[in-house]
Order: structure tokens, then C-alpha cells, then sequence
């Protein structure tokens, strides 16, 4: 037995392989990007036995083509040296579709072990799989999982062990009466009678014109496909016999092989998941989905603010604690005045304010993760898709658009599904619209403080008009780029299932390490600058605020914020130190007037109080949280954008038309108020 | 006639399709192969489909459901 072993896995979208990859990795994983591809690579690793098992999830996928980036990645890693054994994971309950990129992964010759996922599905709905003849009909081992229930996974671990140096297929066993006889033992799918002997004439020239070449069976089958790929590095002159693309009869024959492999092994074929039929009826009704979809939305908002404040409630008292602990142990020590300042004012303080808006955001990504996890999210492309057409997009650009109401990070990076690069140009202009949840504690702590009773729908209507905001930018562009681009949505429909508690621990518990790892960061750093451009100024350390140095730059900018609302040095200060992480800006403003936590009602009053102090009214407010909601993302966003785009120009691009757009909303709003208000 | 034109619960068998080479491709792949048969789940008005195809439920927008033929067939060819 070897020591050590790189396995990969691949399989169709949605077929449980990020299931069965958790179950196997846990959340020690590790995500990068395939070298110089934005495609996501994501490795883990285990112990079994002797064993030390590299693991990488290879993107999910429906075919091996070279028409995206995912594919030829995943293609390109399967042929090299790098990979020993491929796990294909296969489910079961939608066998015939999953055994399409099945025959193209044997069709590569490299190790594969089929893993049979979702297999308590199948025994629910009464199916049965004839698990003898299928590896028969396959050359490979076929091993029956339930990543959900975690049965089978030790013996697909010791298969892969043990499955390693297979370069010939297992036996295999057919019924096919032709002049290819011979290769029915070596190769599962074989084709008809005229496409097999241009396979020999073109593998034949391979290897005459490319001594050694691996494989010049599966090249020659790509050469009559005219993949791109291929006809680029290996080029083969023979007009006559890659006298067109085969591709469409290969792939009818591999389908028609593969309606025989279903004859032959699945028994009780039809019985189709009743429950997914009766909740789609309601779900994609054409009356009630995009109702329903708000409705459902409108609850992950209700629970984020109720369930998260009740908590947040508790993180409180503890930081409080904390902080008092702290100053004690300083004095007790006799620390100086600044050190303690610095480490209670402006650490604690500002650190402290963002963790406790913790639960808030775990909340958030817990409802988010069960409504992508539990199948519903593909269902919103669908109900969408029309109103997302009015604007020009595809159904498909709003899981992006949702995403963005956790973290535009990931949500840009999301909008990979969009092919047309002008769609994901688009997308990715409007995605950062999304409050996002790094806005939350800002929109929670205005709210709270102007907004009493209506706070909840104060904070709402950010929501709303973020979207609004979307939804207007992007009636814009498509008008302006006069090309009605058609609708081609094409999205999977998963069955509804119970969502995995493990898999949205894991998805959670990564964005929560995340945060906790931003405000260990670069949250932490910004406080610590804060608080310095807060307490010192041209006559060094001051008790005096207005006179540091954050003071003078903040008063500098006023006049440009003063015609939004927003004419505070503080405000100013605050918005500036925004842009490394909105969640700053409640830093900000805790540090800013001297509070220790945010939430505890005297605190709350007393800012109250001295915002009031400063003429800073609900208007104010209202307007603080429009301009937070629209104005330049963060910097994460921003180097993502750069990252997606690959331009550092479409980087600047974006923040000052955020900017610009954030400004001119938000003085509409801020001058039409004051009109109607009278003040 | 065209996918866009059919109706909730037909069944309907893949004659042809008008469509871009690697929108065809990915569909083919996708077990949409001439002489396949769907099902018809879903339908919005603007020709926007859920079809059910090899087992699996996909939702196909109108510039595909509008660029390819079919006709009605009787029942599920093969069991």
C-alpha cells in the first residue's frame, strides 16, 4: 500500500459530491484558484489506515468539453500526473444523466471508482440498481453511498486505496455482436461499426505522428469531435476521414449505450419524487412564485433581526464583561491612561461592537445556506426569470443577486454561471447593490437609534432599495446596449431535500470564521488607526476630538457631503474608514463618541443625545444608511472585482460610479425630504 | 412545432434544434439528443419551460424552448 494519494473528485452539479467531499475532509479545507483560472480549487486532506489521502473537489460538471473553463480544468487536471484516482460521483436517483459524464471519464483512461451517491434516496422511492452488472457493463468499481447518511464511505475509501494502479479496465462483460469485438474487453463504450475504424485510422496517425502519446484512443475520439482543445496540440491531416464534426453522433451513441446500461440495471425507473412535484406546483406556480419568493425572503429577514438581536443581546453582556475585565487588569498592572484607552476605547470598542453583531450574520448565512442546500435557490431562476428579463439578465444572474445579500465576495464570484461576458459585466456592476450583511449592523444601529418602533422597516426598506437600485442600473445598461439578449436560461431543478445539517454547518461555520478572521484583521487595524487619527492631533495626544487629526481631514470634506445630509466631520470620518469594511463604520462611530458596546439602552441614549447634539436627526439617518448601502464597496469587494475582471481600471471604474450613484440618490432623497419636511 | 408551443404534461419527442453550436453541444450533453423525449412540467407565459429530461428537471428559457422542434408523442418510449 502507498503512503500517499491524490484523489479527485468530480461529478454532475447537485449530484452530492460536496456532500460526500465534506464528509470525508470535515472543514479542513483549503480554497484557492487553478492557476490562472478564476475557477475554484478546493483540496482537503485525510488519514485512512496508512494512508494519506489528498482530496481535491473538482468543479461540478455535466460534460468534458472545452467549451468552459471549469471543464478543461477539470480535464486537463484528470490527464496529468498530479491525480492517481478519480472518484465520479454519480447519483443515483438521476442515473441516466449522471452516466453521460460517467463514459467520459473512462473514455480518459485514467483510474476511476464510481461513487454511487444518494443510494437511500433510490431505496425510498422504490428503484433498484442491479449493482453487479453495472460495474460489468462499466470495467469500473461501482460502490453504493449515501454521503446524507454516511453509509458506505469506508469502503470507497479502501476501494480508492486499493484502486490505484489500474491502467486496464476491470472485466467487462457485454452483449454486442460486431467487427470491434476485441475492444468490447478492453473499453466500455464502444461505437457503432464506421465510427470505430475512423478511431483506428486517426489513433493509428497519432501515434505515428506523436511517438508515445497516452491515450491516442481518446484523442483520436476528441479529433473527430473538433474539440479546440486538442486539434490545437495535437493536429492530424486527414480531411478525409475528420472530414466533419462527429461530435453530436458521438454523443447520440454514448446516450444510446447508455439507455442500455438503464435497461439492463435499474428497475423501476419512473418513480419520479411526489413531493418535488406537489412543492414545485406551488413554488413555480405562475401566480404565486415570485409571492412566495418575497415572502420567503422576508422571513430570512425577520429571523436574521428577531432570533440574531436576542442573541446579540448576550454577546453584549459578555463583551461588556470583557471590557471591564480588561480595564481592570490594566489598572491593575498601572498601564498608562493611553495604552488603556487605546485598548478599551479603541480595540475592544471597536472590535467588540462588530463581533457582537455576530449572530446576526451566522443567521443570515444559515437561511441562505438552507434555501441553496434544501433546492429551492435554482427554482428562484426560474421564478425570476422573467422580471429579470424586463432588465435584460437572465433568471440565473439573480443567485448571485442573492448571494450579495450575504457577502458580495462570494456573490461576485458567483456570477461565474453567467458565460456571456457582458451578462456577467452586468451582473457583477449591480450585484454589489445587495446589502450585503457587513451593512446590517449599520442599518441595526440607525434604526434602532432614530427608528424606535418602525426600526425593523427602516432597516427593510434598505433592502428594497437596494434592489430597486439593481433593478434601475440595470433597465439602464440594457437599454444602452440595445442588444436584447435572448433568454437562454438553462438551469438544473434538484430534487427538494432536507438540507444536510452538515453541509450548512460547514458553509456556515467557514463565513463565520471568515468574519472572525476580518475583524481580527483588518477591522482590528482600522480601530487601532482610528483611534489614533481620533486622539492625536498637531499638539499630540488631545482629550479634545475635534481638534485631531481625524477632525481636520473630516472637516475638509464637508462641503461635499453637507448637500447629501451628511455634513459631519464624524460622519465623514467614518464613511472614509468604511471603505476597508462597512462593518468600520459602526466601529467608527462607536469609538467616535466614546461608547463601549452598542445596543445596551443607556449607550444607545447617549448617543442619541449627542448625535442630536450635532443636528444629526433621523433624516440624517435615513440618509447615513442609503449612502453606507450604495457608496464604494469594500476593499474585499474591490480587489475581487479586480480579481474577476482581471483590471485594475474596471476596479476604480466601479467605486466611482458607486460613489457617484450613492451621491446622487442619496441627495434626491435628502433635498426632496427637507422640501416636503420643511426644514 | 416548437418546445415553446407545448403543453403542460405532453410528452414530446426532440426532432431538431436551431440553436448556437455550444448551447446545442451543452444541451446534447445534457441527454437532449435527437429522438430523446421530455415532459413538460411547468410553463410561464413567456415561453419559459421546466421540462423533465433523462430523470432530471431543468428550466429552459424562451430563446431555447423557441428554437427547438418537436412533436407530441403518445407516452414515454421506453420504460
Amino acid at each position: 500500500m502507498e503512503n500517499e494519494m491524490t484523489v479527485g473528485f468530480i461529478g454532475n452539479p447537485n449530484c452530492g459530491k460536496t456532500t460526500l467531499f465534506n464528509a470525508f475532509t470535515g472543514a479542513n479545507l483549503k480554497v484557492a484558484n487553478w492557476p490562472g483560472v478564476t475557477v475554484e480549487k478546493v483540496e482537503g486532506a485525510m488519514k485512512y489506515h496508512d494512508n494519506i489521502f489528498k482530496l481535491v473537489d473538482l468543479p461540478g460538471t455535466y460534460s468534458l468539453t472545452s467549451y468552459t473553463m471549469e471543464e478543461q480544468v477539470s480535464r486537463q487536471y484528470i490527464l496529468s500526473d498530479d491525480v492517481d484516482v478519480i472518484v465520479d460521483v454519480a447519483d443515483a436517483s438521476s442515473l441516466e444523466r449522471n452516466l453521460y459524464l460517467t463514459l467520459q471519464l473512462l473514455e480518459l483512461g485514467k483510474p476511476v471508482v464510481v461513487a454511487l451517491n444518494m443510494m437511500d434516496v433510490v431505496a425510498k422511492r422504490g428503484m433498484e440498481i442491479d449493482l453487479h452488472r453495472l460495474p460489468e457493463m462499466l470495467g469500473v468499481p461501482v460502490i453504493p453511498v449515501s454521503a446524507q447518511k454516511r453509509k458506505g464511505l469506508d469502503i470507497l475509501l479502501h476501494t480508492i486505496a486499493h484502486h490505484r494502479d489500474t491502467s486496464q479496465a476491470d472485466r467487462l462483460i457485454h452483449h454486442h455482436s460486431s467487427d470491434h469485438s476485441k475492444k468490447h474487453e478492453q473499453h466500455a463504450m464502444v461505437y457503432s461499426d464506421g465510427l470505430e475504424d475512423k478511431i483506428d485510422i486517426v489513433s493509428e496517425e497519432l501515434n505515428k505522428k506523436y511517438p508515445g502519446i497516452k491515450n491516442p484512443r481518446w484523442h483520436a475520439i476528441k479529433l473527430l469531435e473538433q474539440d479546440h482543445e486538442i486539434m490545437e496540440s495535437y493536429p492530424v491531416d486527414l480531411p478525409q476521414v475528420l472530414d466533419r464534426s462527429y461530435e453530436s453522433d458521438i454523443i447520440n451513441e454514448k446516450y444510446d449505450f447508455i439507455e442500455e446500461i438503464i435497461g439492463e440495471t435499474l428497475v423501476n425507473k419512473e418513480k419520479q419524487a411526489a413531493l418535488t412535484d406537489k412543492a414545485d406546483d406551488l413554488l413555480l406556480n405562475n401566480w404565486l412564485g415570485i409571492p412566495l419568493f418575497l415572502a420567503i425572503m422576508a422571513m430570512v429577514f425577520v429571523l436574521t433581526f428577531t432570533l440574531g438581536d436576542w442573541i446579540k443581546g448576550y454577546f453584549e453582556i459578555l463583551i461588556g464583561w470583557i471590557s471591564d475585565g480588561t480595564a481592570a487588569g490594566l489598572s491593575a498592572v498601572h498601564a498608562g491612561p493611553m495604552l488603556t484607552a487605546l485598548t478599551t476605547d479603541g480595540i475592544i470598542a471597536g472590535v467588540g461592537g462588530i463581533l457582537s453583531f455576530l449572530p446576526n450574520i451566522a443567521i443570515l448565512f444559515l437561511a441562505l445556506a438552507f434555501l441553496e442546500d434544501s433546492g429551492y435557490m435554482a427554482r428562484v431562476a426560474y421564478v425570476m426569470n422573467s422580471v429579470m428579463g424586463k432588465m435584460g439578465l437572465s433568471g440565473r444572474a439573480f443567485i448571485p443577486m442573492i448571494l450579495g445579500f450575504g457577502c458580495t465576495v462570494p456573490a461576485l464570484m458567483a456570477s461565474r454561471v453567467l458565460e456571456n461576458p457582458k451578462d456577467r459585466r452586468r451582473v457583477m456592476l449591480i450585484t454589489p447593490f445587495m446589502s450585503c450583511s457587513a451593512r446590517l449592523p449599520i442599518y441595526i444601529l440607525f434604526s434602532d437609534l432614530f427608528f424606535a418602533e418602525h426600526a425593523m422597516i427602516a432597516a427593510y426598506s434598505m433592502y428594497l432599495i437596494g434592489i430597486a437600485v439593481a433593478m434601475i442600473v440595470a433597465l439602464v445598461l440594457n437599454w444602452r446596449d440595445k442588444q436584447r439578449s435572448k433568454d437562454m436560461l438553462l438551469i438544473e431543478l434538484p430534487e427538494y431535500k432536507m438540507p444536510s445539517a452538515r453541509t450548512v454547518f460547514i458553509y456556515v461555520w467557514e463565513k463565520v470564521r471568515d468574519y472572525l478572521t476580518k475583524a481580527g484583521t483588518t477591522i482590528f487595524v482600522a480601530s487601532v488607526i482610528i483611534w489614533f487619527l481620533l486622539n492625536f492631533g498637531f499638539q499630540g495626544y488631545t482629550d479634545d476630538m475635534t481638534a485631531s487629526f481625524g477632525a481636520k481631514l473630516g472637516t475638509l470634506l464637508i462641503p461635499v457631503l453637507a448637500p447629501v445630509g451628511l455634513g459631519f466631520w464624524q460622519v465623514v470620518v467614518a464613511l472614509i474608514a468604511g471603505i476597508s469594511a462597512k462593518e468600520v463604520v459602526v466601529s467608527s462611530f462607536i469609538v467616535l463618541f466614546g461608547m463601549q458596546t452598542v445596543g445596551s439602552a443607556g449607550d444607545l441614549s447617549a448617543l442619541h443625545a449627542s448625535l442630536a447634539g450635532i443636528g444629526f436627526g433621523p433624516l440624517n439617518a435615513f440618509c447615513m444608511m442609503l449612502f453606507c448601502l450604495l457608496y464604494i464597496p469594500c476593499a474585499a469587494t474591490l480587489a475581487t472585482f479586480k480579481k474577476e475582471t482581471n483590471s485594475v481600471r474596471s476596479m476604480f471604474q466601479v467605486a466611482l460610479f458607486q460613489l457617484a450613484t450613492a451621491w446622487v440618490v442619496t441627495f434626491t432623497v435628502y433635498q426632496t425630504a427637507s422640501l416636503i419636511l420643511g426644514m | 412545432m416548437t418546445l415553446a408551443e407545448g403543453n403542460v404534461g405532453q410528452v414530446y419527442t426532440v426532432l431538431n434544434s436551431a440553436l448556437p453550436q455550444q448551447v446545442e453541444k451543452r444541451m446534447e450533453a445534457l441527454g437532449m439528443t435527437r429522438g430523446s423525449q421530455l415532459r413538460v412540467l411547468h410553463k410561464k407565459n413567456s415561453g419559459t419551460l421546466v421540462i423533465l429530461l433523462r430523470g432530471t428537471r431543468f428550466a429552459v428559457g424562451r430563446g431555447l424552448t423557441s428554437n427547438i422542434q418537436v412533436k407530441e408523442a403518445s407516452e414515454w418510449k421506453t420504460k
